[in-house]
């Protein structure tokens, strides 16, 4: 098998294709999709209530609207589709089913009342008005704490109380070994929540297909096959006559990586009408409905000895589920995601936690690009800081005093995770260097103010899970979770190649990526090389796009196919000249002995054997055709690492924090295409700054949403970026094929904690305690006042 | 979110217009830009019955000098102001604000008049029109009427402007050669909707004593008005820190900000404090001041 | 509350349509799905992303908060006019180079913005750039690229107009 080293393609920064006819406006995003004859749009009513009982719904004045061709209520799809519930089997969790479409009792703002079918959206948005719903409020609860209270309202009768999710983990002899340390610190963090915002907000269209019995789901999916079976299962329709296709796909962000119970509405009211239907969703109704994430409270307690080791860790993590659980994932992804990642890239070989997960009247929580890392590493670097102010040593010398360092690899963590490789203690020293950390704090003076602001440095050392084959999903109870994913190459009659892969592109490159990687592996020019992705009747089955998985196991499984029809290539490309397969090379689109060059063949040449397309036979025992499948499923997890340093000045006077400088280091083993990583590099880090400066979803305490709105719910804007210092480290895996680690999430998990280590290092002369984001002006600002007038208060 | 059906009116002059409002009075709605009311409209948060298109008023398209003002009609785009050299001659500090009003491609078609109707406390322009003492031209059927800012503004969103009336120009006084202006605004980042701002205008005499003083907040309060006390401490004084810092609590103090997800009210009357004392610093440097 | 269409006729890339729409259509599925140029996308319906920014008598505006019945005479230039099929304009090349787009969705938006500013601001430096491109959203690219390609399409057009 040719060394992934010897890759010539690998490693390069190769334009993409993809570019040009998305520049030119000729991609096909959902709502861009030629609309069949005899179209229905739909709209959906939506819940105003946190939590209600229907008592009417009257569309009687929407149904007599021209245009409009029907409306229907929950109970008219009680009957094709089963209640909506993602298959979990961990302990402590308890399932929970939800109608597509509220029956008797909605539970949450945005939740869908009734469908309006009509022929135009325009008229489907004016059915919405004319449909008069009659509720009867009931009490409800949004926050966390509230939904444990024992009065609080319970969602789920079944349930008894809120708490879908529970689960706990202790090592051994964990008390003596925590009693053992010289101090104890404890804190609580808090995440604001968030929701992916992708520019494209979702929708989907359900066609039948005009002759046969089958049917073509087109939907913005990061999981198309997931898509596809959740569909099956809940309709009781074969996966044989369903096609889900993603059209070109406007950012995803783990936010498009659900199944939504649109999908399944679609489908269904497809089949029932014999014609396409339609949706497409307003931006309200994203912000309202959409996946959202991120609302945790976690609280640690560390036993540390005094010169900074961390003896042991409690963490204590309590997640948001909303109304309903989500599926794929259920609350329990973030859930343990928080609690399995905190360890990251330290020592922690004593360690406990309580982790539970409560329903509550507000939108179902689900993946978001981190998903859990950011609140985990919120936590542990923000106490590797506390660490170091307590004991009087350098924060950047408590992580080191903790992190595992290069002779220790492979290490398993104290949950069982395998971390192969990784730079953990490179990275971090080279970020320090990159920011001249020791300048910094060898300047800095206590009170943290210099010129009228307070300035800081914080550090996030950070770990980024990758590339989760089926162990690692099943490991967190997700028992339908494929985990692997898979490609079929074929090699055309014409000596072109095509790639089908299980994956689904919403902007990463993989159609130039995953070309590079077959291409050098047959030895074929890039541009003869087609990829082919999100569509369930052309790729094999699959897990996705999502969770930074794309290139591990997408990019691995393209190696591994690649390869086998190389064998074959080689193999006949032996018979026809009668040499020695093993000695026979691909390279330049031929197939040649390097000793003997000019007697080769082009790779045409030897598929014209393969497919009969020539006087030579077959040797005895082959068969036609010129192509392999591969199913790959990657190690469990996949650790890549990396550092985010970041430099911040806080202005007394209005709250504001200005980011002065941001070193970026990065390794996620193997990079295919360093400026698409970089991309990554750059959107997640962005995505973290709005995360950690602006960006929330506010719900009062009742569950009404407040910010349903670009203009409420902030985003980052090209003036808020500073200009990034980014360095690269290359530290293969030695488990992926080719070595590959996970790119996408990191620039999230390291922002978040390092911005909040930072502004609380520039406050920390002030005895301000930063440990919740966003961290909005308003609140720096009260909290630079409250430490004011307490420190006043104290002279 | 796509809008309500509305009947379209597209009359060619201010006259047609007028007689249309005063057929259709409160079910109708004025388009010019569009850029603060077809959101309302997409959203279906207004569903007007009636539009009328004044874009083919093109007699209301004018940005002027005349008796010591800057008359501006209801079609002058903001970005037309923006690139004004009248108004980086004569209003400098409508200049410094203009900027920070939306982006490129809402000042492209937004309107002056169009955004001091809308009459959004925490926007620019009528903070900045209410510092300059701007004049209000009402137009009806009836008549042509001038209020004046304090009259024009009256709560969040609300303008005294009658169901069958219409803002037809505001008329900005020249500032003097003399006069010292700023602009400053804080939003929850780098870029986007305000949470606080000033505009301000002040002249001072030979000896260094503050003549006039004219202030306006966004976000003090529900409503664009003039930072009254602050002015009144102001006038006649020699403008030193400690008067600085006098008038910066008074703003505060003065300010009654609303509460909403992007900031407490708290913060928006610390803030508004913070940046009264900035403005008068930067008008006080030799430097700076003129817009 | 009347449905009466208006007649709109309007010049798009270049070429003349005449219709009959409602007044209350906009701009945006106007042109998507009306002419079928969907390159233009629909991101927020109320003027915050850009995503739907075309050129409308050469200036950059929200097509999502135009109604196609108001724009009767206009000449609009969508994505698809940039460079028809034709070579890409030293715009996308800029653009392409840089790896300034992902998802590709709100690209269109930000090379109709590029196009204003460059032809008003031919030799921005990176914070005028940086101004000039709140004119638009993205999620993806993190916006880094994005201002390294419009200030390498500020000099391909520089020399550009040299060579011209």
């Amino acid at each position: 098998m040719k060394a992934i080293e010897d890759f010539t393609l690998v490693g390069k920064t190769i334009l993409r294709r993809e570019d040009a006819y998305l520049m030119r406006g000729k991609a096909q995003f959902l709502d861009d999709l030629p609309e069949p004859k005899g179209l229905i749009h739909i709209a959906f009513v939506l819940s105003p209530y946190a939590r209600a009982d229907i008592l009417s719904v009257d569309a009687s004045a929407a149904k007599a609207l021209p245009g409009v061709i029907d409306v229907l209520t929950g109970r008219d799809f009680a009957g094709d589709i089963k209640l909506f519930a993602p298959v979990i089997e961990i302990g402590g969790y308890r399932p929970v089913g939800r109608p597509v479409v509220a029956v008797d009792r909605v539970n949450f703002v945005g939740e869908y009342v009734a469908v309006i079918l009509a022929e135009s959206p325009y008229v489907a948005q004016d059915a919405l008005d004319l449909v008069d719903v009659s509720y009867d409020p009931l009490p409800s609860v949004a926050g966390i704490r509230d939904a444990m209270k024992p009065d609080a309202p319970v969602l789920h009768d079944h349930l008894g109380d809120n708490l879908i999710f529970r689960t706990a983990f202790e090592t051994e002899g964990f008390a003596d070994r925590f009693a053992e340390g010289d101090v104890v610190l404890e804190e609580e963090f808090r995440l604001g929540r968030v929701t992916g915002v992708m520019i494209e907000p979702r929708g989907c269209m359900a066609c039948p297909d005009p002759i046969a019995t089958n049917l073509t789901l087109w939907t913005p999916t990061q999981i198309p096959h997931i898509v596809r079976t959740a569909i099956a299962d809940h309709l009781d329709i074969s996966e044989s006559v369903l096609r889900v296709v993603t059209p070109a796909v406007g950012g995803g962000f783990g936010t498009k990586a659900h199944v939504y119970p649109d999908e399944l509405i679609v489908v269904a009211l497809a089949r029932r009408y014999g014609r396409a239907v339609k949706w497409v969703q307003d931006r309200r109704e994203e912000l309202l409905t959409n996946a959202h994430a991120r609302e945790h409270i976690l609280k640690i307690r560390i036993a540390a000895k005094t010169d900074g080791e961390i003896r042991a860790v409690h963490l204590d993590v309590k997640t948001n589920c909303g109304a309903y659980p989500n599926h794929p994932y259920s609350p329990t992804l973030e859930a343990t995601a928080a609690v399995r990642m905190m360890p990251g890239p330290y020592r922690i070989r004593n360690y406990k936690y309580d982790v539970c997960s409560v329903t509550t009247n507000t939108a179902p929580t689900g993946a978001y690009r981190g998903t859990g890392q950011p609140s985990a590493f919120l936590a542990i670097e923000g106490m590797m800081d506390r660490i170091g102010r307590r004991l009087g040593l350098d924060p950047a010398d408590v992580r080191r005093r903790n992190v595992i360092r290069p002779e220790e690899f492979p290490y398993v963590n104290v949950v069982g995770v395998r971390y192969d490789t990784g730079s953990y203690s490179q990275s971090l020293e080279r970020g320090l260097e990159m920011i001249g950390y020791d300048a910094f704090r060898a300047a800095q003076p206590k009170d943290r103010l210099v010129d009228g602001k307070y300035r800081g440095i914080g550090i996030c050392n950070y770990t980024e899970v990758s590339g989760t084959g089926a162990p690692g999903w099943r490991v967190r109870g997700f028992a339908k979770m494929p985990g692997f994913d898979s490609s079929r190459v074929v090699v055309e009659p014409d000596g072109k190649v095509t790639v089908y892969i299980s994956q689904a592109d919403a902007g990463q490159g993989h159609y130039t990526t995953f070309a590079q990687l077959a291409a050098d592996r047959l030895g074929v020019d890039w541009a003869d090389v087609t990829v082919v992705e999100g569509d369930t009747s052309k790729t094999p089955y699959g897990t996705g796009t999502f969770a930074s998985r794309g290139s591990v196991v997408g990019g691995g499984t393209v190696i591994r196919c690649s390869e086998k029809v190389g064998v074959k290539i080689r193999r006949l490309a032996g018979y026809m000249l009668n040499a020695d397969p093993e000695r026979l090379v691909l390279r330049d689109g031929r197939v040649f002995d390097p000793d003997d060059a000019a007697r080769g063949l082009t790779l045409r040449e030897v598929a014209e054997t393969a497919y009969s397309m020539n006087n030579l036979g077959l040797p005895q025992g082959e068969e036609h055709g010129l192509e392999a499948t591969d199913y790959y499923d990657p190690p469990m997890v996949t650790m890549a690492n990396g550092t985010h340093v970041v430099q911040v000045a806080v202005d007394p006077q209005d709250g504001r924090i200005e980011i002065e400088r941001y070193a970026v280091v990065h390794d996620c083993g193997r990079v295919i295409n360093p400026k698409i990583v970089e991309g990554q590099v750059h959107g997640a880090t962005v995505q973290g700054i709005g995360e950690a400066l602006m960006e929330e979803i506010v719900y009062d305490a009742e569950g009404q949403h407040l910010n349903a709105n670009l203009l409420d719910y902030l985003l980052p804007t090209a003036m808020d970026v500073p200009d990034l210092e980014l360095s690269h480290i290359e530290t293969p895996s030695i488990d992926t094929v080719g070595g590959i680690k996970g790119a996408a999430e990191g620039g999230l998990t390291g922002a978040v904690p390092a911005l909040a280590n930072a502004v609380c290092d520039a406050l920390s002369g002030l005895g301000v305690n930063i440990t919740r984001v966003p961290l909005r002006p308003s609140f720096v600002l009260e909290q630079i006042r409250n430490a004011q007038a307490a420190g006043e208060g104290r002279t | 979110m796509k809008p309500a059906a509305f009947d379209y009116h597209r009359p060619d002059s201010l006259e047609e217009a007028c007689a249309l409002l005063a057929e259709h009075g409160a079910s109708a709605r004025v388009l010019a830009g569009g850029q603060s009311l077809v959101p309302l409209m997409n959203m279906r948060i207004l569903s007007p019955a009636v539009l009328i298109d004044i874009n083919r008023c093109r007699e209301l398209s004018y940005l002027r000098r005349e008796d010591g003002v800057i008359a501006c009609g209801a079609l002058t785009r903001q970005g037309e102001a923006e690139t004004s050299d009248l108004v980086a001659a004569h209003l400098p500090l409508m200049a410094a604000a203009m900027p920070h009003v939306g982006v490129r491609a809402s000042r492209n078609f937004g309107t002056v008049c169009g955004s001091l109707a809308h009459a959004d406390p925490l926007a620019e322009l009528p903070s900045v029109a209410a510092a300059l003492d701007a004049r209000f031209v009402i137009a009806s059927s009836r008549g042509r009427r001038e209020v004046s800012a304090g009259d024009f503004f009256v709560s969040a969103l609300t303008n005294c402007i009658e169901p069958d009336e219409m803002l037809a120009e505001v008329r900005l006084p020249v500032m003097p050669a003399t006069a010292r202006c700023a602009f400053l605004e804080i939003a929850n980042r780098a870029h986007g909707f305000a949470v606080a701002g000033v505009a301000a205008s002040i002249d001072l005499d030979r000896d260094g004593r503050c003549t006039r003083a004219r202030l306006s907040a966004m976000g003090a309060g529900d409503t664009t008005a003039r930072l009254a006390e602050v002015e009144a401490l102001l006038e006649g004084q020699r403008l030193d820190d400690a008067l600085i810092g006098e008038a910066g609590a008074a703003a505060t103090a003065a300010a009654e900000p609303a509460e909403d997800v992007h900031a407490s009210a708290d913060y928006r009357a610390q803030v508004i404090g913070t940046l009264v004392r900035k403005a008068l610093r930067q008008m006080l440097n030799p430097q700076g001041g003129r817009g | 509350m009347s449905a009466t269409k208006v007649t709109v006729r309007l010049t798009v890339n270049g070429k003349d349509y005449v219709r009959e729409v409602e007044p209350r259509y906009l701009l945006a599925d106007f042109l998507r799905h009306e002419l079928h140029l969907t390159g233009t996308h629909i991101g927020c319906e109320h003027g915050v992303c850009g995503a739907c920014t075309v050129l409308i008598n050469g200036k950059t505006g929200r097509s999502c908060l135009q109604f196609a019945a108001a724009l009767d005479g206009a000449e609009i230039t969508t994505v698809e006019g940039i460079a028809g099929d034709g070579p890409l304009h030293p715009v996308q090349e800029a653009f392409h180079e840089a790896h300034a787009l992902q998802c590709g969705y709100c690209t269109p938006g930000f090379l109709m913005t590029t196009i204003e500013f460059l032809g008003q601001n031919p030799d921005p430096d990176r914070d005028e750039i940086r101004q000039a491109l709140t004119n638009n959203m993205c999620r993806c690219t993190g916006y880094l690229n994005i201002i390294d390609a419009v200030e390498d399409a500020a000099k391909r057009l520089r020399e550009g107009a040299r060579e011209a």
